[in-house]
């Protein structure tokens, strides 16, 4: 593990963000654009559930609820009040910290599967006001079942550096997490409570803390998406597959680390586009099985190979 | 100068009574011994104490300040801490930074202050040279003085100690009551739950001794064994 949090792991980091930050200037377009486009956003969503779930140790089942109300926040903004995407963007942050530090409060006093069950299910009350909220109250805001359509969005290049900048900031924070102050308390909380709390650790106000962060910027992704893709529907922006593949892609890679997220969504969304061109039919058994023994034999992710080493 | 006082303490759990309308005080810089059977009230104690339970009736006077009721975190930062019974560390975290969470939270330190401060604790436990170990490596004895070092980095001025000299041979409860002496001087006031009596006897300038919840006796070690009552509650004839 130090080796790779160490200089090292961040040398890489930033060359390689150096030559992706360079790939649109040298004339890549299209598909492949794109793809490392919805790389960078699973790669930034993976590793916001991380940097809550994977270093407090609570496993928030519902980090979608974010992901759809900042998609819907932004929308709303854009279409509604007829302001331009960066007032969304910013919008669908602070709705979600909003809606994050209510849940968040209630939620984070309850803990194992009943926090995983309590965010799963607030994600499922919020996809269920998107969708019928407006027959409920009669009026037309969150357009239904039918979703909501957006303003033409601008260039791919666009998308691809905001999102590539996403990955560094959400990167860059949980780096930080592994060395200062926030980042031991998280850590403590993870590894006992009880003993985090006796050791003078406000353990609910960190806990909250970092819900809010990691839920705010799960709605700030939420918001690029519905611009990038145009067109928002309750079923898909508050899906509970998104849910899991922040899971397993932090699973894969390894839980509470800088880079388990980066390695377990990069391979899980590349592995997914080449077998998905190669083997339509049977792409997700060989995943699937991938998966299976990976879990079998790292349980603790990709990442505990590195640290395997140093002991 | 009184640092703690306990006022008619009662906590019950369901029907069960474990403390009852308990009261003692202490004074600045003195190891006072708590003793009793099992299932006597003191770990409940301790708990009412450093905040993980509330009591149902009465308080605790801290420095003068009303703490009961407060959260256990808070209780830590007013400068009393309590070592656990049950030793849980950070176990992804090596020695050193399972010492500085207490001495950034607890404590108030900076990083590097906190870190200075692990070193001189790992120093004074003797357990230099094990900072970068995984604190899931450990031995019991050396896990119970991390535990009693989680305690020191919060710089609390009184220490609530449960039990930390349990399952430890004899020469090292001989090196834990030097070492609880020497933080005694350095000014701090202990409390001391144990069960190994020659070392109680031995550290503590007082004892107060519980059955079901209720103080029995109070007193100089001396005077506390000669006491009927407690032969009979806890030590048993060879005391007499």
């Amino acid at each position: 593990m130090k080796a790779l949090t160490g200089g090292r792991g961040v040398f890489v980091f930033i060359a390689a963000i150096a030559v992706l930050a360079a790939f649109p200037l040298l004339g890549l377009e299209g598909y492949r654009l794109r793809l490392l486009t919805l790389l960078f956003l699973w790669i930034s969503l993976a590793g916001c559930w991380n940097f809550m779930s994977g270093y407090t140790g609570y496993i928030d089942f519902g980090p979608v609820a974010y992901f759809g109300a900042g998609a819907y926040a932004a929308a709303i903004l854009m279409i509604r009040f007829d302001l331009p995407f960066l007032a969304g963007m910013v919008f669908s942050g602070v709705v979600c910290a909003f809606l994050s530090a209510m849940i968040g409060w209630a939620t984070l006093r309850i803990r194992g599967a009943y926090f995983a069950i309590a965010t799963f299910a607030a994600a499922e009350a919020m996809k269920q006001i998107c969708l019928e909220g407006d027959r409920v109250a009669g009026f037309d805001f969150f357009g239904g079942s039918h979703g909501l359509t957006l303003p033409a969005p601008p260039a791919s290049e666009f998308f691809y550096y905001l999102l590539l900048g996403f990955v560094v900031f959400v990167v860059g924070i949980t780096y930080l997490l592994e060395k200062n102050k926030f980042g031991y308390g998280l850590k403590a909380i993870r590894e006992s409570e009880q003993a985090a709390e006796l050791s003078g650790v406000p353990t609910l106000a960190l806990k909250i803390k970092a819900y809010v962060l990691s839920s705010s910027l799960i709605g700030c992704l939420g918001g690029i998406e519905a611009y990038w893709l145009t067109y928002i529907i309750p079923d898909d922006v508050f899906n509970v597959l998104r849910t899991i593949q922040m899971v397993i892609m932090t699973l894969l890679g390894g839980m509470g680390t800088v880079w388990g997220p980066v390695i377990g969504a990069g391979f899980l969304t590349l592995a997914g586009e080449f077998l998905g061109a190669r083997f339509v039919y049977d792409y997700l058994t060989i995943l699937g099985v991938v998966i299976v023994v990976v879990i079998l034999f790292l349980p603790r992710g990709v990442m505990s190979l590195a640290k395997r080493k140093r002991g | 100068m009184i640092l703690l006082e306990c006022r008619e303490i009662t906590k019950r759990f369901g029907a069960l009574e474990a403390l009852r309308r308990f009261s003692f005080s202490l004074e600045k810089g003195e190891i006072l011994g708590l003793i009793g059977p099992n299932g006597s009230g003191k770990t409940t104690l301790f708990n009412v104490l450093a905040g993980i339970h509330r009591p149902d009736e009465g308080k605790v006077i801290f420095r003068g300040q009303t703490i009961s009721g407060l959260a256990p975190h808070l209780i830590c930062r007013q400068g009393m801490a309590k070592a656990s019974q049950t030793v849980r560390p950070f176990r992804e975290m090596s020695v050193l930074e399972n010492l500085l969470v207490p001495g950034m939270y607890g404590g108030k330190l900076g990083l590097k202050q906190a870190r200075e401060r692990a070193e001189d604790v790992l120093n004074l436990l003797g357990l230099e040279g094990l900072g970068k170990v995984p604190s899931g490596e450990i031995s019991l004895s050396e896990r119970r003085q991390l535990e009693l070092g989680r305690v020191l980095m919060t710089g609390a001025e009184l220490l609530l100690l449960d039990e930390i000299m349990a399952g430890l041979n004899p020469t090292e409860v001989e090196g834990a009551l030097r070492l609880l002496e020497r933080i005694r001087r350095e000014g701090k006031t202990i409390v001391l739950v144990e069960h190994v009596m020659q070392a109680i006897m031995k550290i503590s300038g007082r004892i107060v001794v519980l059955n079901h919840g209720e103080k029995i006796a109070e007193g100089k070690p001396e005077e506390v064994t000669q006491n009927p009552e407690v032969i009979q509650a806890y030590l048993g004839k060879p005391y007499a």
